[in-house]
């Protein structure tokens, strides 16, 4: 018990309603699409296991309902994160203009220590959606709003293809790591290896 | 006094006979042609090993209106089972008062007392009243909490009863006091480890229900008044002790209040033998103060679950599960065509609302009526109406439904971009309803008619209530209400009334979730105190876990077929408005063995929650919750803020707020 929960690496990840949150995480933990999911009220998660160099860790990823309405229910949901997700749909306006209150949003109720460096990964999704055909957020455009933010690592994905989702929740995992030395306080146990482990990483990740 | 009250039998007709009876007759261990018909559980190897007549529950606080019956010990596959059957009129005639008009509500409540093959593994202890004036009563408590109301010995027998539970299973008396005795006290180290968790306010508390039991002969307004004085004491924050002042009514309300307070003494027998109960424990167990510092230590974790396990017998999860109920009824068939026509009038009238919403309390409404019946229960159809009024009615509410659905079909394209808030809520809807029971052939297979249908309505209510608007879980809550009418305006009129009453869960300020979540946080202390304190030691007291049951009144954990059962069950309002808080405390209760033996965690409790989807068994759980509805009485009510969903709204004022915000 305790040591599996010195291991775990809480992600959560947000958007607006239906940009696709659930077929994400679902993509990646399961390997699976499907057309069926229903929106999703409250919240859930999945965990996956992850390795490393030689350390196993386990992610926990929440995926919590998109509607504005519901947000006020973070605060129980978004404690003790150790990175945030922010996901939208490149097909529309609207979901990523969204970005800035989500990531707003989730400071004021996460309210991480080091809010400056909290690690956020941006995933702009249903790439796949009429051959890329009908998007009208521009990979640049994200990007420069990304780096804005304090060069924010961005993927753009298809859940439904399952492109790049491995390498986007790579990218989530190496940075949750980033905020592992609050953890280290109560699990003294770990601070060696996870230091070194984390520094090399981070490095790799300016994605 | 209350020992007075209960023991006046001077207008007792009963009286001579049964005192007659006890002299005369002394029938444990008796013959045996007599337990093979006893035992209904049947099977080969059972023996009654304990046969009493004349032990009797008295549902009221007039002893003239008892319920007389035969207490049974049946030994089968060396478990020992307790029975109380109550005697059919004719045999106990118990029916002194001579009211035949009562005789079929009464043969019911007699049923409802049933004692159905209890097995002493699951009784907590058993308290023992031996008043010098009137009868020697037992009261039964089991290791969930819940108690048996009193068994009252006419015959005498009690000092018996004990003896023979002595010699088949393992009892002791209680140090604290002579009068309880304490079953299977090995048996579950955890639950009175987690029992003598109680902090002196929930103490305070239990000893305040104690002060109440002997004064019973206050008015009853006094006593809810009284106890409303006790919830403030526990809740530590007034807002919500004036409740009883705010009291609506409704006949559906008074209805609920007399049967309510029909228990509301043996609930108070109960408390009262409980907190007895706590204190025992609290007075014996040391090892929480270790076990406290242990949590603390992650590496000694191990050490700790090993002190669990070496316990002689560890109490199985499952074991608890088949815990049979103890005042739930057994579920009926659903309400069908023949019994439907006969609540009709020449008119179509529904003459006695009151017995048609119990009868459907009780057993549902086959699916071929639902069309119709659903329809009163939603209250878009009153109760009084003739079919001419009814068919009227649909006529005008279907040209006004298409007056409103205009609104929104004629906004044009241009219109539309300039129209931000129309297009969000627009693009919304078309997102959910897409995902909204795609599975049900009704709503299945691409471009389905009917998930248009479910958007133009969702679009239409959200102009008909523009500042509540669309809310994701909506979708969820209309699908089974078009799948039962297949008539658009139909099912939007009995969508209207639905969120009448469940609108608030979507207000933007979530005050109608968090009044139901304080609900079932108070609920939970009253019903499950071990349980309360172990959400409390965990953090989870927000109950956050409990979110998707509440805002949509769990479309998603149950089966199709089982929501629309389970929902028109909640729609009558029979026992209360709030049963499905009490749904909640039942199914949390169902697992409390498991929530707490593996220490779940805030994270670890909500999946477990979560995966509980689909495998909740609804008849069960629905007399669980009647049980726990009626236990709770009036102490129930009070923990539930005015107000709170389904209720409807306090004043029709100002219905959602709003908020300078962007959402829509």
């Amino acid at each position: 018990m305790a040591s599996r929960r010195r291991m775990l690496l809480k992600v959560i990840i947000l958007g607006d309603s239906g940009v696709g949150k659930t077929s994400l995480m679902n993509q990646y933990v399961n390997r699976k699409f499907s057309n069926q999911y229903k929106a999703t009220i409250g919240a859930d998660f999945l965990t996956k296991e992850v390795q490393f160099e030689d350390r196993l860790f386990t992610l926990q990823i929440w995926d919590t309902a998109g509607q504005e309405r519901f947000q006020s229910l973070g605060v129980a949901f978004y404690r003790g994160a150790d990175c945030c997700v922010l996901v939208y749909d490149v097909n529309v306006a609207k979901s990523f203009d969204n970005l800035n209150n989500w990531r707003e949003e989730f400071l004021v109720q996460a309210s991480p220590s080091d809010p400056e460096n909290f690690p956020f990964v941006v995933l702009g999704n249903k790439v796949d959606v009429e051959g890329g055909n009908s998007r009208v957020v521009s990979e640049k455009k994200a990007k420069a709003w990304c780096a804005s933010k304090g060069n924010i690592p961005y993927f753009e994905t298809s859940a439904k293809e399952g492109i790049n989702v491995e390498a986007a929740f790579q990218c989530i995992a190496q940075n949750a790591l980033k905020t592992e030395p609050e953890e280290e306080i109560y699990f003294p146990d770990t601070i060696d290896v996870a230091g070194s482990g984390r520094h090399q990483r981070s490095s790799g990740c300016e994605c | 006094m209350q020992e007075a009250d209960l023991h006046d039998l001077s207008d007792d007709p009963d009286y001579a006979a049964s005192q007659q009876q006890a002299l005369g007759r002394s029938l444990y261990r008796s013959d045996s042609a007599k337990s093979t018909e006893m035992d209904s559980g049947g099977g080969g190897g059972s023996e009654t090993v304990y046969v009493k007549d004349n032990v009797a529950i008295h549902p009221t606080q007039y002893a003239s209106e008892r319920i007389s019956g035969r207490l049974l010990l049946v030994k089968r596959d060396s478990s020992l089972f307790m029975t109380w059957i109550p005697y059919k009129l004719s045999v106990g005639g118990t029916d002194s008062t001579g009211r035949s008009s009562n005789a079929g509500i009464l043969e019911k409540d007699r049923k409802l007392y049933t004692i159905k093959d209890v097995p002493l593994a699951d009784v907590h202890s058993i308290r023992r009243h031996t008043p010098t004036l009137g009868w020697q009563y037992i009261i039964v408590v089991l290791s969930s909490g819940l108690a048996f109301p009193p068994l009252y010995f006419y015959n005498g027998g009690v000092r018996e009863f004990l003896a023979t539970l002595k010699q088949h299973v393992f009892i002791v008396r209680s140090a604290d006091d002579a009068n309880v005795f304490l079953a299977n006290d090995f048996q579950d180290p955890l639950q009175k480890s987690l029992s003598s968790l109680e902090l002196p306010r929930v103490v305070s508390v239990a000893n305040g229900a104690t002060l109440h039991g002997s004064v019973g002969a206050l008015s009853s307004v006094e006593n809810s008044e009284r106890r409303n004085g006790d919830m403030q004491i526990a809740t530590s924050s007034s807002e919500y002790s004036g409740r009883n002042k705010h009291k609506l009514h409704d006949p559906a309300r008074d209805i609920s209040i007399q049967v309510l307070e029909k228990f509301s003494l043996v609930t108070k027998f109960a408390r009262e033998t409980t907190s007895h109960l706590f204190r025992e424990n609290h007075n014996n167990d040391s090892s929480i103060h270790e076990r406290k510092q242990l949590d603390h230590k992650p590496s000694s974790a191990s050490t700790d679950t090993q002190k669990i396990s070496s316990a002689p017998v560890a109490p199985d999860p499952l074991e608890f599960d088949k815990l049979p109920l103890i005042w739930g009824k057994q579920r009926q068939q659903p309400l069908d065509v023949k019994e439907w026509v006969c609540f009709l009038d020449a008119e179509g009238r529904i003459t006695d609302s009151k017995a048609l919403r119990k009868r459907i309390f009780y057993g549902g409404v086959e699916h071929s009526i639902r069309k119709e019946v659903w329809k009163f229960l939603l209250g878009y159809h009153p109760y009084d109406s003739t079919y001419a009024e009814r068919e009227y009615l649909a006529s005008v509410k279907k040209s006004e439904y298409e007056i409103i659905k205009s609104q929104w079909q004629s906004i044009s394209p241009a219109q539309a971009r300039r129209f931000t808030k129309f297009r969000e809520r627009k693009g919304l809807i078309e997102k959910d309803v897409v995902r909204t029971d795609r599975s049900i052939s009704f709503y299945d297979g691409d471009d389905n008619p009917n998930v248009a249908v479910l958007h133009d309505i969702l679009l239409t209510y959200s102009f008909y209530n523009f500042d509540l608007g669309y809310c994701q879980g909506m979708s969820d809550l209309l699908s089974p209400i078009f799948y039962v009418m297949e008539d658009e305006s139909e099912s939007f009129w009995c969508f209207v009334e639905l969120m009448e009453r469940l609108g608030p869960n979507f207000n933007r300020d979530q005050s109608g979730m968090h009044s139901q979540l304080f609900a079932l946080l108070k609920l939970v202390e009253l019903l499950d105190t071990p349980l309360h304190n172990y959400f409390s030691k965990t953090e989870c007291l927000n109950y956050f876990f409990c979110f998707r049951w509440l805002l949509i009144q769990f479309k998603r954990e149950f089966e199709y077929e089982e929501v629309m059962r389970l929902w028109e069950v909640l729609w009558t309002h029979y026992l209360s408005e709030h049963l499905h808080l009490y749904i909640c405390v039942a199914i949390l209760k169902r697992y409390r063995q498991k929530i707490m033996g593996e220490e779940m965690d805030f994270d670890t409790l909500l999946k477990f929650i979560n995966e509980l989807s689909g495998r909740i068994r609804l008849g069960d759980i629905l007399r669980d919750a009647e049980a726990l509805c009626v236990c709770a009485g009036e102490n129930g009510d009070a923990c539930i803020p005015p107000g709170t969903p389904p209720s409807l709204p306090l004043e029709t004022a100002s219905l959602y707020p709003q908020q300078d915000q962007d959402d829509i």
